[in-house]
């Protein structure tokens, strides 16, 4: 073989190693197995280059030389494109999935609650909290609802087989019946203060009822109560409207809708434009485009005057909502039931 | 619709003479629904024949208004509504009514003698006779009655029905010739009285009851259902119809106690009208006539002896604005009462009148002011009112410090991984009773929906076990749930409660490895984490509990300000309980319940913040052999009392049995950390306070330095 063809055949060789190169490590031994001092091949071509005629040397020794520089500098580029991509010392893989830390929810209905409150006392009200066993005049009696009063039928009652202490204060009756609302609180709240009273009682109560997919025996209710001098039926309605568009969504429309209940007179049931069909119908609503929300109405006289407010003085109304039924419409929940098993894969769809 | 039509001149889609109407059937249902008499349905009611179509209306009538659990109620309402006219049902003309006085002395003409016992159950009783022939009634008839859900039975019972659903006043009729002769004694039953009613049922009566009895025997229970015995059948050629007025509250019991309601006891139970028993009676003899089912005999015979007074109520102008927040015009009030059957007599002139307003007798739910300022923005519209926002007058009371608590420990339990759980506040007796041995102290319901929810829950911890077995039995391992809660007990009441509960992995299993079980440990670390969120302190002692391990049990004690006091247990739950309440598997499960009440945030309100240390700490370990059976609590107790002031901090670091370790001994590792706040610690010092550390040690404990 010629001095000239060794050349072009080391090239050749060469540039098909360098292909081959995936490591660094590989890079190396490619500059080794060219360039290093004793056994590189160019090292080899140099000295073979004794041999060769001397007028032929210069030319030769060039070519020789440019065939280094281009095996370095090919050398380097590559190794320059592989440090590029090199991963640093002590890396690690970052794809691979971090420790599961634990992470607990709150339930459903507390985040609702919670809402409801913080509206309410950005608005002013006092949040309370009452027993959830209550004696007959508490739950009943002082609310307008004598014994055998047919109204009495609306809220199926569970009974205590005998009483137990109460919560209330020192001479307080004895508990007899598991609380139908919250509304026993805000009894209790009046007969130890003057008005005005401004407050909210958020709580779960119970109703004898058969379990079905918008009825639980036990379920959590928010009420309200405000009383005061001038206080109107217009004020309940604009506070109301208000929390519900704060609550839902600022285009949530508004119906108020007469009703009765023994307590309030005038009496009114709240619907709030579809959530699910912004009032155009569907199944949810009933194709009506309304959802029954609350019901309230302005404090009947006849509480007042149980709890020594005088009627003449002093007007005020009070609302109650269903923190379950704001659940299941909010979130679309289809049935209440889950709100009570406490299934962790419902749970975990809610916020921290 | 027809039937209704029938009674009030209102016109659907007629914009022309006079009276105005609602432009259609869904129009006229959402201007009811707007007045509070929900309609459910517009059904179409199959009567091909008639234009228009005719169609049934489904209401639903509040408890407060049984004037409207009839036709004629409705239609007064329409007519309202409308400014329509109303059209009074026809009645038997010039009918004779005979004073009851009058036919008790014997007197010939008298039909019947009705004789009432007690009249404050029973104010009235108006009775009277009626030749019929009975057969089926005619199809019109009969058609109304299944509209309004009514089966047709015979043309004389048919009639009766009618009244009630038209005039809202329910009648009976009894089968003449099966009493004991034309007497009515209203009068309360004997202790163990039988009768059977239409239902074929035998029932027993109390004292407490009344009845309509003939001279011998009870023949209806009143204003419940009527007696077999009497009952209007084939053969019958006389009947008596009765129309009376029976005490809400004494029918209310009554059917109560029989469980028996029926359309009678639904509307005397809500209140009837006093005056209409005379206007049932005459529509019924008409209707009777009119069909060609009877005719009249004799005269009506009433028992009315105190017919009460009218209800008069006062009504201001300026009161209708100060509760609504609107004005409303007196031109629009006293027409709308007008229209409703109200009489509003004005006193004195000017824009804001007062009105002495006459109730009539059939709304009995009219008493006060308020329920005639009900009336006038029912119709003036709901609609109508303005929004307007309550002045505040007052700062608001902060909230009790209950709700502090509750959220702090919510946050502190879901940032340790506990998912919040609501369970019932009633559980099964059995499994109350293992939480809560005491059967004396149990709450129990009277009327549980079931056995599951017999008693008020002592202890948090049944449901929250239920919740967890429900997870763990839906592919769930790894568990973790608190509820935060009232418990029931006869002994101190309803308290405020926390129950945890923890199974299946406390630390999952990962690529870079460490999965583990959850233990005791994770459970008392997170009661531990709990105490310290509210600047307070726990400690652990062994014991035993109801439903929990032996020896892996543990009691909870609190230390919150000055003040320390057992609020628990903490444990691992029986398995052979857990695998009765339906727990798949041998999973351990971990549970701890603490008496919220002791718990304050007191700690932080008082909080002063010490300085930020600013000399060097120096820490030393020590590893000890000590008795396996020494708890570590005494191994802690006696470092902290022993090493000093410049001791501030302890931490066990290691635990070990084995070879190397004598038999019946354990090595335990502590790290203690010491420091000063005023200087940098010297090696003698520390050096002595270890010396002093490891002599107390071998003193109190036999601990061996290793």
């Amino acid at each position: 073989m010629t001095a000239p063809d060794a050349i072009d055949a080391i090239r050749t060789a060469f540039q098909a190693d360098l292909r081959a190169v995936v490591t660094a490590q590989d890079l190396q031994s490619v500059r080794d197995r060219y360039l290093g001092r004793k056994q590189g091949a160019v090292a080899a071509l140099m000295k073979s280059m004794a041999g060769a005629a001397p007028a032929d040397r210069p030319a030769l020794g060039q070519a020789a030389n440019l065939l280094k520089r281009e095996i370095d500098e090919a050398l380097t580029v590559r190794r320059d494109a592989l440090d590029a991509t090199a991963r640093p010392l002590g890396s690690v893989d970052v794809t691979l999935p971090g420790r599961e830390l634990p992470f607990g929810r709150r339930h459903p209905l507390t985040l609702i609650r919670e809402q409801v409150e913080t509206i309410f006392e950005g608005l002013g009200f006092e949040i309370l909290q009452g027993p959830q066993v209550e004696d007959d005049y508490h739950n009943f009696e002082a609310l307008n609802m004598p014994p055998d009063h047919p109204a009495r039928d609306m809220q199926d009652t569970f009974y205590l087989q005998q009483p137990m202490p109460g919560s209330g204060a020192g001479s307080a009756p004895p508990a007899t019946l598991l609380r139908t609302h919250t509304s026993g609180m805000q009894i209790r709240y009046m007969e130890t203060h003057e008005p005005p009273v401004r407050i909210i009682s958020p709580g779960l109560v119970y109703r004898r009822d058969t379990p079905d997919l918008t009825h639980s025996p036990m379920f959590m209710q928010v009420e309200g109560l405000l009383v005061g001098e001038g206080v109107t039926m217009a004020d309940l309605k604009g506070t109301l409207v208000s929390f519900l568009q704060r609550f839902f969504d600022p285009g949530t429309r508004v119906m108020f809708r007469p009703s009765f209940f023994p307590y309030t007179e005038p009496s009114a049931e709240v619907f709030i434009s579809c959530v699910f069909c912004g009032g155009d119908g569907c199944p949810v609503c009933k194709h009506t485009g309304w959802l029954e929300i609350l019901g309230c109405g302005m404090v009947h006289p006849a509480v007042f005057e149980a709890v020594g407010y005088d009627p003449e003085r002093y007007t005020g109304w009070a609302f109650g909502l269903g923190i379950d039924r704001v659940a299941l419409l909010k979130y679309r929940v289809e049935d209440i039931r889950l709100f009570y098993d406490n299934d962790l894969r419902l749970l975990e769809q809610f916020p921290h | 619709m027809s039937w209704l039509r029938e009674l009030v001149d209102v016109r659907l889609g007629d914009s022309g003479a006079g009276a105005r109407g609602p432009a259609d059937i869904t129009e006229l249902a959402d201007a009811l629904t707007m007045r509070g008499f929900e309609v459910g349905a517009v059904e179409p009611w199959p009567a091909a024949d008639r234009d228009p179509p005719d169609a049934v209306l489904d209401l639903e009538i509040t408890t407060n208004r049984p004037d409207c659990l009839s036709v004629f109620g409705i239609a007064r309402e329409v007519g309202a509504m409308y400014g329509a006219e109303l059209r009074l049902p026809k009645v038997e003309p010039d009918a004779a009514v005979l004073d009851a006085s009058a036919a008790q002395l014997g007197n010939n003409d008298a039909p019947l003698s009705i004789t009432i016992e007690d009249p404050a159950v029973c104010p009235r009783y108006v009775g009277a006779l009626a030749d019929v022939e009975v057969g089926p009634s005619p199809r019109w008839l009969a058609a109304r009655l299944e509209a309004a859900g009514v089966r047709p039975i015979n043309n004389v019972v048919d009639v009766t029905n009618y009244v009630m659903l038209e005039l809202g006043h329910p009648m009976h009729a009894f089968d003449h010739a099966k009493l004991s002769g034309p007497e009515i004694r209203v009068r309360r039953a004997a202790a163990g009285e039988l009768i059977r009613t239409l239902d074929g049922v035998e029932r027993t009566l109390q004292p407490e009851m009344l009845t309509i009895a003939d001279a011998q025997r009870p023949q209806a229970v009143a204003g419940v259902m009527g007696g077999a015995d009497s009952e209007v059948s084939d053969t019958t050629r006389t009947v008596v119809l009765e129309a009376a007025y029976f005490n809400p509250i004494s029918v209310r019991r009554t059917s109560k106690r029989l469980t028996l309601s029926t359309d009678a006891s639904f509307r005397f139970e809500r209140g009837t009208d006093v005056t209409a028993p005379l206007t049932a009676i005459a529509r019924a003899r008409y209707l009777l006539a009119a069909i060609g089912a009877g005719r009249p005999r004799g005269a009506v015979v009433d028992c009315f002896p105190a017919p009460p007074d009218p209800i008069v109520v006062r009504l201001r102008h300026r009161r209708i604005g100060h509760l609504l927040g609107q004005k409303i015009e007196p031109a629009f009030v006293a027409p709308i009462l007008s229209r409703l059957g109200f009489d509003p007599r004005a006193e004195g002139e000017g824009d804001s009148p007062t009105w002495q307003v006459t109730v009539p007798p059939f709304r009995v739910d009219v008493h006060r002011e308020e329920d005639l300022i009900e009336e006038v923005v029912r119709h003036h519209g709901y609609d109508q009112l303005p929004t307007t926002f309550p002045a505040l007058t007052e700062p608001a009371r902060a909230a009790g410090e209950w709700r502090a608590r509750d959220q702090t420990v919510r946050r502190l339990l879901t940032g340790c991984g506990f998912s919040e759980a609501i369970t019932y506040g009633f559980v099964e007796r059995e499994a109350a009773l293992a939480m809560h041995p005491d059967a004396s102290d149990l709450v129990a319901l009277s009327n549980p929906l079931s056995e599951k929810g017999a008693v008020l829950r002592p202890s948090l911890l049944p449901g929250l076990v239920d919740s967890l077995i429900h997870n763990r039995r839906r592919e769930r391992q790894d568990i973790r749930l608190f509820e935060v809660g009232s418990r029931f007990r006869q002994s101190v009441g309803e308290t405020p409660s926390l129950a945890v509960a923890i199974t299946g992995a406390a630390i999952p299993p990962h690529w870079a490895g460490g999965g583990r079980p959850a233990d005791l440990f994770d459970l008392t670390g997170a009661l531990t984490r709990l105490a310290e969120g509210f600047g307070s302190h726990v400690a652990f002692e062994s014991g035993t509990a109801p439903a929990l391990v032996p020896g892996r049990t543990a009691s909870i004690r609190l230390t919150c300000g000055n003040h320390t006091s057992a609020v628990g247990w903490v444990g691992q739950l029986d398995p052979g309980f857990a695998n009765r309440r339906g727990l798949p598997g041998s999973q351990e499960v971990y549970v701890a319940e603490f008496d919220l009440r002791p718990l304050t945030l007191d700690a932080f309100a008082r909080l002063r913040a010490a300085p930020v240390p600013r000399h060097p700490s120096v820490v030393r370990d020590l590893s000890l052999e000590v008795d396996d059976t020494l708890p570590a609590s005494e191994v802690r107790d006696t470092i902290w009392g022993s090493a000093g002031p410049t001791l501030v901090r302890v931490q066990e670091v290691d635990l070990y049995q084995g070879s190397g370790v004598a038999s019946g001994a354990v090595s335990l590792s502590v790290r203690l950390t010491f420091r000063a706040g005023d200087r940098t610690l010297t090696d003698a010092e520390v050096h002595t306070a270890t010396a002093e550390v490891v002599s107390a040690l071998e003193r109190l404990h036999h601990a061996k330095l290793r």
